[in-house]
């Protein structure tokens, strides 16, 4: 198993978001159309489906061409992901006209880091399982 | 006491059987893949850090005292 290292770091990468997706889809849906809550969610579900899991792939490519050659830790380089992340979505959602709740921005300092040490553990253990899986770890 | 039409169509049977399975072929593995078994009996066991446990905790903690900020995570994994 030694080609396309890059390929495989991709779909590593995807791997954890895309299957998270769907517990992602199941509380938006659950959210909107059950509980009916009025926040058009579907105008920003784009974000979580299509931005989050391609950046993750990328991210990982990134960790192994670049990063993992010089021993950077992958949670370290994963929970460096929503510094990114955060503004972006941001800023989808500001492009969108999605009304961001009014108690959401006032606990971004909180937020932030919640973020990263989650992306830190998933990084570190999920996407790390699926490197050594798939021979790039 | 046998009966030599229901040999004949047995026969023809397992020849026709014979001709629709092919033998099963026993190729040669690429490679050994017994040093991998070796590498992978001789890891140690996984075993998550403590200060890991401490941050996970640390996490749902702060998510318990502030629940308005899980949809805006979730929208970001």
């Amino acid at each position: 198993m030694n080609k396309h290292p890059l390929l495989r770091a991709y779909l590593a990468g995807i791997a954890v978001p895309t299957a998270f997706l769907m517990v992602v889809a199941i509380v938006f849906t659950y959210v909107r159309y059950v509980s009916d809550v009025p926040l058009p969610i579907e105008r920003v579900i784009v974000f979580p489906m299509a931005f989050v899991p391609n950046l993750w792939g990328l991210w990982n490519v990134l960790y192994v061409s670049i990063f993992s050659q010089r021993h950077i830790s992958l949670g370290l380089l994963g929970a460096l992901l929503p510094l990114l992340l955060a503004p972006m979505g941001v800023t989808v959602a500001h492009f969108l006209h999605f009304p961001i709740p009014q108690q959401i921005p006032p606990l971004a300092p909180i937020g932030l880091p919640i973020g990263m040490v989650l992306y830190y553990l998933a990084w570190k253990y999920l996407v790390g399982f699926f490197n050594t899986e798939l021979g790039i770890g | 006491m046998n009966d030599p039409f229901k040999d004949d169509e047995l026969a023809g049977i397992r020849e026709a059987l014979r001709q629709a399975l092919p033998p099963v072929e026993q190729p040669e593995l690429r490679r050994d893949l017994w040093p991998d078994m070796l590498r992978r009996l001789e890891q140690p066991p996984f075993r998550v850090p403590w200060f890991d446990w401490a941050l996970l905790a640390l996490t749902a903690a702060a998510l318990a005292f502030f629940p308005a900020l899980i949809p805006a995570l979730v929208y970001h994994l």
